[in-house]
This record gives C-alpha cells, structure tokens and sequence, in this order.
C-alpha cells in the first residue's frame, strides 16, 4: 500500500529505537564521515546493521556520504565494495560523481537519490534513470504540485518527506569544530562529537524581536528550527498517489522517530483506507510538543519553508 | 587559450567589461540567474549586448542557471532557442535535466556548468562532461591539488572564480536553501514571471545572504557567540600563475550586483594580470597594492549590499 521510512545512523541507536512503524530504513549519516560507528564509513558495521534490520522484516537502505572529496573517494570506494556484497535494497546518493563510481562498478543494486542531489526536474529524473536510480528526493524547495508533476511524468518513484527537520544546507567542514571555543579534540586528535549535544543558530530581528529565525546545526549540515509536518495533508498524499513516505530524523533524540512513526502509520492508513475524516488535532498537538521550534509545511504549499499553512 | 569572464548586471556594465578588455561577458536575463532584477537584463538588452560583444570579437553567454520548475522547462527551453538566434556563444546552467535538454536542442552551443552545481569531486566534474557539458566552474574550496584531479578526470575545460581559495564552510551555492525557509515573496511584475512559486536557486527570489548576516550560535544552555555563517573570499592574485599552469583556462570575475565603475576597474586590473601570467611573468608584486584597494572596495560594496537584501527579507512576510 505505501512504504513508511526512517534513518538511523549507527547500530547503538538501531538497537535502541523502536522502529516498528516503519517498513523501510535509511542506514547511515550521509553529512559527518565522523559520527561514531555512522554506517555511511564503517564497512565493518554494515552487516550488523543490515541484519538487525533483515530480522525485522523491514527494507534496508544505505546511505552514502553525500559531499565526498577526491580525498574521500578510496574510503567511499571501499565501503561501496563492502556493501555489494550484501542485500541491501537500495543505496542513497547524493553526488553525481559517485553515481559514475557506481556505474563503472557495474552496481545491481538499486539506487536512491537523495536531498542533495538537487533534484527540481522530471527531465533530471530521466537523466538519472540511466545511471540506476530508482528513486528520488525532491529537493524540498519544490512544491507539493511540482512533485506531483514529476511522479506522473517519469518512471521513477518520488520520496515524499512528510514529518522531521528540512536539510537545509551541508558542509564538509563541522561548524560546531570550527566556531565553539571550549570545543576540544580528544588525544587522539580525534572528534569528541560535541554535536550530541543541540545547537541551535539564532537571528532576531531589527523591532527587536528575539529568535525570529532559528535553525539546528548538526556541525555539517544545518537544519530547518521547525519540523515538517504533513499529518493534515494525509488524505492529500494518498490520493495524489504518493506511496513512499520519509520521516527525518537525523539531530534528534532518542524516542522521535518512534512516536512520529506510530502517528504517521496511523495517519496514513486511515487515509489509504478512504478515511477522509479524521481528526488530526490530538497528533499535532503531540507533534508540536516534539518539535523544538513548531511544525512547518515546508516548500510544499508555494510559501517559505517555515510558514505552517495546516489543512486547506 | 586563457579568457577572461566578466559580468554584465547591466547592459551598460556588460559594454564597460567589454571595452576594459573581457573577453566574454555574462548576463542574465531576468528570473533565469539567481539574481535581483535590477542585476538582470530584458532580452531586448540582452540582443544589444550580443551585437555589441560580437562587434568587438568577443562573445556573450547567457546564465541560465535557476533550477526551473517543471512547469517551466518548455518555456526555458524556448528563451535559449531565442538567445542562440540572437548570437549568444553559450550559456550557463545548473540543472541536469536542462542541461541535458539544451544539448540537444543546440548541439553546437558552448555549455558552462555553474557554480550552483555545487561539485565536490574530479568525478562530478567527468559526470558533467557525460553530459555534453564544455567547461564547468569549480569551487571556491578547490586550490591546484583538486584542479589537477580534475584535469586528469575527463578533457572538460575548467573555470574559476578570481577569488582565493576558502576551504571550510557551507557549500553555497549548490547545497543551500536557507534562505527561501527564512523568507520569500512573490514575482515582480517586472520579472515577467507568475507560472510557478520558487526561491533564489529558482530565480523567483533573490538570496538574501543570510549566511553572511549576524547569528548567535551555541547550545540552549551556553552563551551563544556571535558569528557569520561563511568566510568571505578574497580576490585572487598570487594562485592565478600557478591555476594557469594546471590548464585552467577561463578566469570568471563575479559581481553583476557591483557598481559600473568597480567593474571597470577590476577588468581593467585582471586584464593586464593576465596578460602578464600569459607572457611568461609570474612575478606580480607590481600587483599588490592596487589589489589591496580594490579588495576594500570590494568588501565595502559587498556589506552594503548584504545590508540591502536584509532590510528586503525582513520587508517581506514569511
């Protein structure tokens, strides 16, 4: 009917997290190289993770670094080596040059695009399609008409984010490393993840307002403040024929993915069963009290991405 | 062959370039460049800066470097037809899918990748010439190690911008959209532009630079510090010999959002700088203070304008 899928980083909080509302699983941090036992660079974590994932019957996804430089590429290499040999259902990319690795590899293995790969057109869809490229990530500045668009006129399934944080902006640099003073390396010159701890960039504005504009940092990628919120538009989704729902959940505590998941299998159940009635108000208020900053609606109704526009 | 690019924000700026000694100019034509209006130009503009860019010998391109909507391919498509007729040498583009379409549509045309691409890799840069792609701008992050990669990656001609090399920071543009989740706003009625709803990546919207704008930055319970979310770069001089040396053969001056007169000055600078590395003459110590003077000028028109755009994001609702 549809496919609801999370991300999980490393096998510490895949062991955890209760994913059982999902039937799919993103495995890896595609922004920090660095992040412990991340499954995006540990090739000697992939068949753990895989397995955990297996034993759940769920479909396992791996994601790939999203911004490799040439430095990165013989790891990169490696870890794509690795996971050909197991069953991984798909691989997320987000660089165009690892789409070439993977096709001089002769890579079987279907593959994700993922939200940095840019992806505003139908016609990059195409392209995309002959390097193996199953699926795509809009990139999330497109709207929810545009998506539409771009699932009727390619052969190509859409990803459709429907609940977490927006991936706004990605570094191969940490930010936290570069600009928090009492941020220090441990003695063996290595990160001692000071992301695991929030962060939060904040901007008031010239009346006097404070924090008009907040978003999360994670040290390479930046986040939107608000979390996208789709549980209104659930109907919507299922009658534009959307069946691959996303739930972000890199930056966030322990227990989110869980409750967003239970929520939003519901929620889309009961829309896929025809229920156009339902009462959404119990979950978002549970959404919002998740949230950090509010709910937003993202790109998807023509507004900046922070503007929350609830049910039409 | 080492060409020197300059912008043209307007006609008369991409006449001025011309005159200093830039061999090819760029213009964008409104709501297709990732720019303000007042930074574009009408195609009738556009037509005269051709004829007067070919005048000379030199040629024009056209920056057609929004992600367009899919709504508006068609018709994206068709506004580069028209360019061609009117003898535009090439164009720049971002997008896959448009890029991919207006090799086809002009086989003979000269495709630059813009900086919007956002690569990372030698083999983004080998992805791109896959794709009939000519020549492809690299990113300010890159010094001569990466060039070199990327030469020996595929036989693409490679592109920078005269700035120095930056190497930490967020990947802008190409990886951001920060700034249509702050703020956005609808098309102007001068932008000639109502089909679809976008940002700055998509031509709709300027960038408002907020990266460049004051944050406080911390955790919730510690005393945020004050910063800007990207370091800015600085106009080169001492890398251009060596850049020269690893093949690379296009030289972009930024700045279609500058003052006519800055503009002027700086092609007139790069112009005998060229020359000169051309010539044989790596020493460019003769350089350093007129350089020195116009990296204030250009710091200095630079924060005016991160001023403006700010004072238009908080104008407009969210």
């Amino acid at each position: 009917m549809f496919e609801l899928s999370t991300d999980v980083c490393n096998i510490k909080t895949l062991k955890n997290e209760d994913l059982s509302a999902y039937d799919a699983i993103y495995l890896g941090d595609f922004s920090c190289p660095e992040y412990p036992n991340n499954f995006s660079s540990n090739p000697k974590q992939l068949k753990k993770g895989l397995d955990l994932v297996k034993s759940h019957d769920q479909k396992a996804y791996l994601r790939l670094y999203a911004v490799p430089s040439n430095h990165d590429m013989p790891w990169v290499e490696e870890l794509i080596d690795t996971a050909m040999d197991l069953p991984f259902d798909a691989f997320e990319v987000h660089n165009l040059g690892l789409l070439r690795v993977l096709q001089e590899k002769k890579c079987t293995i279907p593959i994700h695009l993922g939200v940095f790969g840019n992806l505003y057109t139908h016609e990059t869809a195409k392209v995309l399609k002959q390097y193996g490229v199953t699926r795509v990530y809009p990139n999330p500045e497109l709207s929810l008409k545009e998506i539409t668009y771009i699932a009727d006129n390619t052969p190509i399934e859409v990803l459709l984010p429907v609940h977490g944080k927006i991936p706004l902006v990605i570094s191969e640099t940490c930010f936290i490393m570069e600009h928090t003073e009492n941020t220090k390396l441990c003695g063996n010159n290595k990160c001692n993840f000071p992301c695991l701890e929030d962060h939060w960039l904040k901007r008031g504005r010239k009346d006097g307002s404070s924090n008009d504009w907040s978003l999360k940092d994670t040290g390479r990628m930046t986040l939107s403040g608000k979390d996208l919120c789709l549980i209104e538009h659930a109907d919507q989704l299922s009658s534009a024929g959307f069946t691959a729902f996303y739930v972000q959940n890199k930056g966030e505590a322990e227990g989110y993915a869980s409750k967003v998941g239970h929520i939003y299998r519901t929620a889309l159940e009961r829309a896929f069963a025809g229920d156009s009635g339902i009462d959404c108000a119990p979950w978002l208020a549970e959404l919002d009290a998740l949230s950090h900053e509010g709910l937003c609606n993202g790109y998807y109704f023509e507004g900046a991405g922070q503007r929350y526009f609830g049910r039409a | 062959m080492v060409r020197l690019l300059a912008p043209g924000g307007s006609l008369e700026m991409a006449r001025t370039a011309i005159d200093e000694g830039a061999d090819v100019v760029y213009v964008g034509p409104l709501g297709y460049s990732r720019r303000p209006y007042e930074s574009e130009m009408n195609d009738a503009d556009i037509r005269a800066a051709i004829h007067y860019a070919r005048a000379q010998g030199r040629e024009l391109l056209i920056v057609l470097n929004t992600y367009p909507s899919p709504f508006e391919l068609p018709r994206w498509l068709t506004k580069a037809q028209m360019f061609a007729d009117f003898g535009a040498a090439g164009f720049v583009v971002t997008d896959v899918g448009a890029l991919h379409a207006l090799r086809r549509l002009l086989p003979k045309t000269t495709l630059h990748v813009s900086i919007g691409s956002g690569i990372c890799n030698a083999r983004d840069t080998d992805f791109y010439r896959s794709l009939g792609a000519d020549t492809i701008i690299l990113p300010y992050r890159w010094d001569v190690a990466e060039i070199a990669a990327a030469r020996s990656a595929s036989d693409i001609a490679l592109e920078v911008f005269l700035f120095e090399t930056v190497q930490t920071g967020k990947i802008c543009p190409g990886k951001c959209i920060m700034s249509s989740y702050l703020r956005f706003r609808e098309w102007l009625e001068v932008e000639n532009q109502t089909s679809f709803h976008g940002s700055a990546n998509r031509g709709a919207k300027e960038c408002y630079r907020v990266c460049q704008a004051a944050w406080q930055f911390g955790r919730d319970d510690a005393v945020p510090i004050d910063l800007k979310l990207r370091r800015d770069a600085r106009l080169m001089l001492e890398q251009l010999p060596r850049f020269v040396a690893e093949g690379v053969t296009c030289f972009k001056l930024s700045g279609r959002e500058r003052p006519v007169p800055m503009i002027r000055d700086l092609v007139r600078f790069y112009r005998k700088v060229i020359d000169r590395v051309l010539a044989q003459a790596d020493l460019l110590d003769e350089y350093t203070e007129e350089l020195a003077e116009l990296r204030l000028r250009w710091v200095r028109e630079k924060s005016k304008r991160v001023d403006t755009l700010m004072d238009r994001a908080a104008s407009y609702a969210v």
